[in-house]
């Protein structure tokens, strides 16, 4: 995907990563409650992504030949909202409305609501069937699109990714990219205690899909991975992204408890001098 | 003489047909295309027929995904495999997300007696139409089943259609097919009869024999589901004071449940439902099922006599 966008310092990468945890948690400000472990895990390859790699023009949302990114975890929605407040799909303020009755930004993402968004994902294991169906279509339209889904490690238990993953490797979906965001812990503990899927990549491989693992807080890495993309020309690329639940936050980093947040003013307080300081250190380190 | 045809192989000519003109219509197929009539689609466009094996979950995000990209898919098998094993996916990806993917569920009611309650569907109208936005669809003969397949490859939106696999015959001399309107088969003040799918033929002989009796049905025979064509029914329900809904389906939740949401607050109607008792139907031949269910011509007759003379 390294054609698409001009390779920048990582610093810069790393400041709206920081940006976009800040995002976070200015929705908590207007809702303190939320699935801010699983968004926090996978923020750094939602801003990457969105910022270096998806061929996406906020101006124009559904460019029929845009790239597709689906959140398969649906849950973890404040990390694409804060993305496309970031990226300019809508106005940061926009972020105020979360958790408001009606707001566009509902603990799980509406495409009929908000820009960006392609799929109504939020009961876990659709995104990857989805993904393979917008795979095969835009394949078919020879628009050069691609399909990137991100699905979480507690995820893959549900049945029907592995019917998506058997029918995007029979039909060579080399424009399909799955993003395992694997921060090994679900809602009722360590995914490896609650359902096992290890060892994911293995599974991936023997789906026939070629698989690729990366430290997914590791920006450089990150993009080395999505600058090889595809990794085959005629298989689907699957990234095993090993992460950490709440990353970025240090009360909640690892724990469980981060799955679903819900801080007191104090603790929100904490993590918002936190996030702030993650943000100016970083703005000093890329001015300078 | 009654000219009989296979619904399966006039389903798949008719989606070819239109496919021949219209680019977007694909069709998916979980080991299923060659039972549903597509034995010519996937020769004839074979870019446009995609197999996925047998795996009726993820075909229906798959069909989802596909139509987000401009395509109209066809997803067609067994019944209670793209209503049941599925739902969910056809709740979220295609109800939710408004996609425009037809779902049709073929064999549909008893016409797999042999094979067992796993492969009967008696609750595919009463799931389908519980999804906001999706369109229930039940064609009576032959003709609607060309008629249906046109119209709801013009809707935009999700679609489910209920197909047989017994032969059916051509009851109208037209195949035309407006979604939400029923046709009016027979006018009678003595009480109305509204039958949907390809339960109608033997509705239909039942009331003509009725009629003979002195029986005045009016008959409403429904090929859809969902919306329900409130008009005609309220209409006919106000001026005889008897519905009897009948329908190769569950008594519970289909065209019954249906007819009974909508008159239950009209004062003065009374709603009787022919339709399968809530239970496990054994295996057996069609015929003897459905005599044994009372959708016969013959038990149909009975029971709408019974309902005529006053009877509950």
């Amino acid at each position: 995907m390294s054609a698409v966008q001009e390779r920048r310092p990582v610093a810069d990468l790393a400041l709206a990563a920081a940006r976009a945890r800040r995002f976070v948690l200015r929705m908590l400000e207007a809702s303190p409650a939320g699935h801010v472990g699983g968004a926090l895990s996978a923020i750094d390859l939602v801003t990457a992504l969105y910022t270096r790699a998806l061929r996406v023009d906020p101006d124009d949302p559904r460019a029929p030949g845009r790239d597709r990114f689906l959140l398969s975890a649906g849950h973890k929605a404040l990390a694409q909202y804060a993305v496309l407040a970031l990226t300019g799909f809508f106005p940061p303020d926009l972020l105020d409305t979360y958790g408001a009755t009606g707001s566009a930004l509902g603990g799980h993402p509406d495409m009929a609501k908000l820009p960006g968004i392609e799929a109504n994902t939020g009961a876990l294991g659709h995104g990857l069937p989805l993904a393979v169906g917008m795979a095969l279509g835009l394949r078919r339209s020879q628009s050069g699109s691609r399909v990137v889904v991100l699905l979480g490690d507690g995820e893959l238990a549900e049945g029907s990714n592995w019917e998506g993953a058997a029918v995007a490797s029979h039909h060579r979906l080399s424009n399909l990219v799955a993003i395992v965001d694997v921060n090994g812990l679900q809602i009722g503990g360590p995914t490896a205690q609650v359902m096992g899927m290890e060892p994911i990549a293995e599974k991936f491989r023997a789906f026939g899909w070629v698989v690729t693992e990366v430290d997914g807080h590791d920006l450089d890495g990150i993009l080395d991975v999505l600058d090889r993309l595809p990794f085959a020309p005629d298989a689907p690329s699957a990234i095993i992204a090993t992460t950490c639940k709440g990353k970025g936050i240090t009360a909640i980093e690892g724990t469980v408890g981060s799955h679903y947040w819900k801080p007191s003013a104090a603790e929100l307080a904490d993590a918002v001098r936190e996030a702030d300081a993650a943000v100016t250190s970083l703005e000093r380190e890329v001015a300078s | 003489m009654t000219v009989l045809v296979d619904p399966r192989a006039t389903f798949g000519a008719a989606v070819t047909e239109v496919a021949a003109h219209d680019p977007r219509v694909a069709v998916v197929s979980t080991d299923s295309g060659g039972s549903s009539g597509f034995g010519d689609f996937a020769r004839l466009y074979p870019e446009r027929y995609l197999e996925v094996g047998i795996l009726e979950q993820g075909a229906t995000g798959v069909a989802a995904g596909l139509a987000t990209t401009g395509a109209v898919p066809v997803f067609c098998a067994i019944a209670p495999f793209v209503t049941c094993r599925n739902f969910e996916a056809v709740r979220n990806d295609l109800g939710y997300m408004r996609q425009n993917v037809k779902v049709v569920g073929r064999n549909g009611g008893l016409t797999y007696a042999d094979l067992g309650p796993t492969h009967h569907s008696l609750e595919d109208y009463a799931l389908m139409r519980m999804i906001p936005g999706m369109v229930v669809l039940a064609p009576q003969d032959a003709g609607e089943i060309r008629g249906a397949v046109r119209a709801m490859l013009e809707h935009d939106g999700p679609v489910y259609m209920r197909i047989g696999g017994p032969a059916v015959p051509s009851l109208f001399a037209d195949d035309d097919f407006e979604i939400g309107r029923a046709r009016h088969l027979r006018t009678g003040e003595d009480l109305t009869v509204v039958s949907t799918g390809y339960v109608t033929p033997a509705v239909l002989e039942a009331v003509d024999g009725l009629a003979s009796e002195g029986i005045a049905a009016d008959l409403l025979g429904l090929g859809t589901v969902e919306p329900l064509d409130q008009e005609a029914i309220l209409a006919s329900a106000l001026r005889t004071g008897v519905v009897v809904t009948v329908e190769e389906h569950y008594v519970r939740g289909g065209l019954g449940g249906a007819v009974s949401e909508l008159l239950a607050e009209v004062p003065g109607v009374q709603v009787h439902r022919i339709g399968v008792r809530h239970g496990y139907v054994s295996t057996g031949r069609y015929v003897e099922l459905l005599a044994a269910a009372g959708l016969d011509a013959p038990g149909l007759t009975s029971r709408i006599r019974e309902i005529a003379h006053g009877g509950r």
